[in-house]
């Protein structure tokens, strides 16, 4: 595929300790990149995503430069770490590629309305940041995600209207998507992701009917699924080839300000 | 000029899916399980759904086999590809063949011509996956040259393993629903290695890279195109292989040339 463009505004990179995939560092993602036709991504390593910003965001630092500018990054704020994690973003934040912070409800243990997170959404309130969340639907077969439904939070949303805010994932495959398409339209900067499985028949066509075209972002959540099972889906989706370029691109460069044009 | 890269990779792709002529082993009838926002997809739609995906037939299965009982599933699958066309076949929901049960499952007499698949349900069914259970079963299948299919959540990987072993001649397709199979890649990339006769159906396998590390580890004749419709969108694991980088005549084995060889191979 020539001539990328895409953006992925929803991927990792580093080893999983849960499976086994044979791409998964840094020039996989960067090959998987060239192969998708993607031009540039918003990337949060796992050591961060599972330890906190204050295990080190150099890595991802590196990363963007080492890509030639094409990775950016996000710093994970963990609540249960609270000021270990504000220090490291707050050296982040003038680093060139950093565009904003991951917020992992479920993995941290500690529900998204928890007011632990009102430091996160302030610092991003503050610092003219996007933030990007972990979602998902209340689920019988992994009990965790309860900590992550869209609803949850709302209250912070409401507190912080200038913070640009996507809820990864969509809400998942259940009720939360519901959530996330009302959080959506309610809010002007609420958006959403479909990084993951969300593999649901015709999505795209139902989340274009759902939402305006501007809140949805195109994510592969690689090095957990292949970037082109979502990539496909969008070109060959039924939709108008605008809001097909819109999703692809131009929505993650709006919301999470990237210096790309 | 993004708009016109989209609209000249949308044609490429869309042709080269004609191409592939996509050939379906996981298409479902009846209410889905598990997945509230997924709608059921009656029989009277399902040409046009298909169609519309470019897909050009498969196997067929039914929620009822599952959710209610084999006998009902394996009844509501045959009704409802009644005159739907000559590209349609239906898999039927198997149980050990002792004790013997009442109602339409496979095993003697007979089954019916419609049918070229079986899969069973140990785990939701309530029995081991053991030679002194499904041992016979296995005889029977092989016997008809008829392919085993089992989603991996129903299924525990050694007991798989041992029936593998124990029945080289028996095709095994190990399903990638209804939860992602990226949690036993370390499992199931073994399995495949040391059980020539075990084959992996596409619909989840959406590890980076994962269908060009099977068909180059393992050989292309091992992965069977399966979309989980009307759960999943069949645009999702065809997109895994038209960007696959393998090439053409692997990705048309894949898409459906597979399939149509084994389908073609039962002795009813």
């Amino acid at each position: 595929m020539s001539s990328p463009f895409i953006v992925d505004a929803h991927l990792h990179v580093g080893h999983v300790g849960s499976f086994f995939a044979p791409l998964i560092g840094e020039k996989d993602l960067l090959n998987a990149m060239d192969n998708g036709g993607i031009s540039h991504s918003i990337c949060m390593d796992h050591r961060t995503v599972f330890e906190g910003a204050e295990a080190g965001l150099e890595t991802l630092r590196d990363l963007f430069q080492a890509s030639g500018r094409r990775v950016y990054y996000l710093g994970t704020f963990d609540p249960r770490r609270a000021a270990g994690c504000l220090n490291a973003l707050k050296q982040a934040r003038d680093w060139p590629g950093f565009v904003g912070l991951k917020l992992h409800p479920s993995i941290h243990g500690v529900r998204a309305d928890d007011p632990g997170y009102d430091q996160a959404w302030r610092f991003a309130a503050d610092h003219d940041l996007a933030i990007m969340s972990h979602s998902w639907s209340a689920s019988s077969t992994n009990p965790v995600q309860i900590l992550s439904t869209p609803e949850r939070f709302e209250v912070h949303i409401r507190k912080y209207p200038q913070v640009r805010f996507v809820l990864g994932h969509s809400g998942g495959r259940g009720s939360g998507r519901q959530q996330a398409i009302r959080l959506a339209n309610q809010y002007p900067h609420v958006h959403m992701d479909f990084a993951g499985d969300i593999y649901d028949y015709r999505l795209l066509e139902k989340l274009v009917e759902s939402v305006p075209v501007e809140k949805i972002l195109y994510g592969s959540d690689f090095p957990w699924m292949d970037p082109g099972s979502n990539i496909s889906r969008v070109l060959l989706a039924e939709i108008e080839d605008s809001a097909k370029s819109l999703i692809l691109r131009g929505n993650a460069i709006r919301t999470y300000r990237l210096g790309v044009s | 000029m993004q708009e016109e890269w989209i609209r000249k990779t949308t044609e490429e792709k869309a042709e080269l899916a004609k191409k592939l002529r996509f050939y379906d082993c996981n298409v479902w009838l009846g209410r889905p399980e598990g997945f509230p926002l997924a709608e059921e997809l009656c029989p009277t739609s399902l040409k046009e759904v298909l169609d519309k995906r470019d897909v050009t037939g498969g196997l067929v299965s039914h929620w009822r086999g599952k959710t209610i009982s084999a006998q009902d599933g394996n009844e509501s699958v045959l009704q409802g590809l009644k005159g739907r066309g000559e590209d349609l076949f239906a898999t039927w929901t198997a149980l050990p063949l002792f004790p013997p049960e009442t109602g339409p499952v496979p095993g003697p007499p007979g089954i019916p011509k419609e049918v070229r698949a079986v899969r069973i349900f140990p785990k939701s069914h309530h029995f081991p996956m053991t030679d002194w259970c499904i041992g016979s079963l296995c005889e029977w299948l092989i016997e008809r040259h008829m392919p085993l299919f089992i989603w991996h959540t129903e299924l525990d990987w050694p007991a798989v393993y041992e029936i593998a072993k124990k029945f080289p001649e028996l095709a095994i397709v190990i399903e990638t629903q209804v939860q992602k199979i990226l949690y036993h890649t370390r499992s199931v990339f073994l399995l495949m290695r040391d059980c020539p006769n075990t084959l992996l159906e596409t619909s989840n396998l959406a590890g980076p890279g994962f269908v060009d590390y099977v068909a180059q580890e393992f050989g292309p004749e091992r992965l069977i195109f399966g979309s989980f419709l009307p759960v999943n969108d069949p645009l999702v694991a065809m997109g895994m292989i038209l960007d696959a980088e393998i090439p053409q005549d692997q990705k048309e084995m894949i898409a459906g040339g597979n399939l149509r060889r084994l389908i073609s191979e039962v002795r009813i």
